[in-house]
């Protein structure tokens, strides 16, 4: 049971959304609407070791555009298809996860990090198994929104 | 030699944030995606700095990093870690890797060219153009002051230059323009509160972007501490209020190393010509003399061998203007170079009250001058 858990996401989203695209970022309770047909994207990054889980980072196809974009410097028309971004957002899911771990390694939780992965689609939602602790946060970036879902398992 | 760069990761994202945070400097940026071809591009380009991501597949951050240190021509490169883990465990691993320094992931742009800036020469690209850059280039100064009054003073006494003056009231504010856009020089009041003439000094010339971007000092003439702790801090020059305009633009023509010459020499039909402007300053007198040497010999080079001296824009002619005219002459007998002088009567008048150039031999115009240079 990681107590601070909603602190250190918050962190590490704050940190990542403002260093590297200077978003303004707010907490919020509202979710994500999946089901207005838009395409989404997750990318996740696991962690192993005393603490195991993975972090979900979600967000609409054309927010993570937008990211991509923030974070590279370049115009919307420059970003070369689906693989800049999924590379993107994977980067973003590992800086994120990277924070937060570094914050549970220092407690005594060593872990390590899995490689980025990336999902697409529409109306997707991901269902933790019983025996796992599943946490879900939102937050306004400017005009839009980011969901960051943690999957935990402790040994 | 440009120094070069190369960035490890496996991921394309940073290697082009890092590429781009570097696309100001005049240096080459080799990117790889794990330990395996790192090291191979190490081999390869010998460069003079690794930027190298921790966590990769195929091969790691630190298995790279080991197998670098044990390469006899690559033990000496200097590595900097990047990382997204921050943790106290993970820092000291680095640490005793042996890395010159780290980064932890997110990090902004500036700080990954401060930190390459500390260990290698980082140049702004095109400094070495800016050396061939004219006077009548486009320029983009940058003027701190807390007084608007200065900043207007200084914006109209550039009026008809190409050159373009930002004004910014404090030092803050000054930083956050050039980290945007790079401004060719600067000039800073020495006067601003708390010293932030001298702090921001500090500021542009320990950052790797602004540290060979000229700075001058602005302060009154009267101030002569400060302006004394300017030079003693390492400013290019100190301008003195009220500002002199001319000096001004004449300093700055130095300290960017801009081409002068074209305002006072050109060739035509195939005669070099040096033409004076109407009014003879100091600082005429100084860049005709830096030029003069080297545009004889060009000319020379390019098979002229007829020189005309034009003083017929010239109001009055004085010592200064004789010495030079003496200079001019003597050069183009050293190099064989016929010589005429154009000037109005009141020039040539003038030119006869002394001793060494009242032989000179004045004729009314250019024409005139090729028509004298064909009759021998």
């Amino acid at each position: 049971m990681i107590e601070d858990l909603e602190q250190l996401v918050s962190s590490a989203v704050t940190e990542v959304m403002t260093t590297m695209m200077s978003f303004k970022v707010q907490p919020t309770k509202e979710a994500i609407n999946f089901s207005t047909g838009e395409g989404h994207l997750a990318s996740a990054v696991g962690f192993i070791g005393k603490t195991t889980g993975v972090v979900y980072l979600y967000a609409s196809n054309r927010f993570a555009r937008l990211m991509t974009s923030r974070l590279l410097g370049l115009e919307d028309a420059e970003i070369e298809g689906d693989e800049m971004v999924n590379d993107a957002m994977g980067e973003m899911a590992n800086m994120v996860v990277g924070h937060i771990k570094s914050r549970l390694v220092d407690r005594g939780m060593a872990c390590v990090l899995t490689i980025p992965s990336i999902v697409r689609g529409s109306n997707f939602s991901i269902e933790p198994v019983s025996s796992a602790e599943r946490r879900v946060y939102f937050f306004n970036c400017d005009q839009d929104r980011l969901g960051v879902e943690v999957m935990l398992k402790h040994s | 030699m440009k120094p070069k760069i190369l960035t490890v990761d496996d991921s394309k994202t940073i290697r082009l944030i890092v590429t781009k945070a570097f696309k100001t400097f005049d240096c080459d940026v080799f990117e790889a995606a794990n330990g395996v071809e790192g090291l191979a591009v190490a081999s390869r380009e010998q460069p003079d700095v690794i930027i190298l991501d921790l966590t990769m597949p195929i091969m790691d951050g630190a298995e790279m990093l080991s197998k670098l240190k044990t390469h006899p021509d690559l033990r000496n490169i200097p590595v900097i870690m990047l990382t997204a883990e921050a943790g106290r465990e993970n820092v000291l691993k680095i640490a005793k890797l042996g890395v010159r320094d780290y980064l932890i992931k997110p990090f902004k742009e500036e700080l990954i060219v401060e930190r390459v800036g500390r260990v290698i020469d980082l140049k702004p690209k095109g400094e070495t153009t800016v050396r061939n850059r004219r006077f009548d280039d486009p320029l983009n100064l940058l003027v701190v002051d807390d007084k608007p009054a200065i900043i207007d003073q200084i914006k109209s006494g550039f009026g008809e230059t190409t050159w373009t003056t930002h004004g910014r009231s404090q030092t803050g504010e000054a930083v956050d323009y050039c980290s945007q856009q790079l401004p060719d020089l600067i000039l800073v009041s020495l006067s601003l509160p708390d010293s932030g003439g001298f702090t921001l000094f500090q500021m542009l010339k320990a950052s790797s972007k602004t540290k060979n971007v000229p700075v001058f000092g602005l302060s009154v003439k009267t101030a002569a501490d400060e302006q004394a702790r300017a030079q003693q801090a390492g400013f290019q020059g100190v301008i003195t209020k009220p500002i002199d305009f001319e000096e001004l633009k004449s300093k700055i023509a130095r300290a960017l190393h801009l081409d002068t010459s074209y305002k006072y020499f050109e060739q035509r039909e195939g005669v070099l010509v040096l033409k004076l402007p109407a009014t003879f300053t100091t600082n005429v007198a100084n860049e005709v003399t830096h030029h003069l040497r080297n545009k004889v010999a060009e000319a020379v080079d390019a098979g002229l061998d007829r020189m005309v001296l034009d003083l017929s824009q010239l109001k009055a002619a004085d010592v200064s203007v004789i010495k030079l005219g003496l200079s001019a002459m003597q050069l183009c007998q050293d190099l064989s170079l016929k010589h005429r002088v154009i000037g109005s009567e009141a020039v040539s008048k003038e030119c006869r009250n002394y001793e060494e150039s009242k032989d000179w031999h004045f004729v009314a115009s250019f024409e005139e001058a090729v028509a004298a240079f064909k009759q021998g």
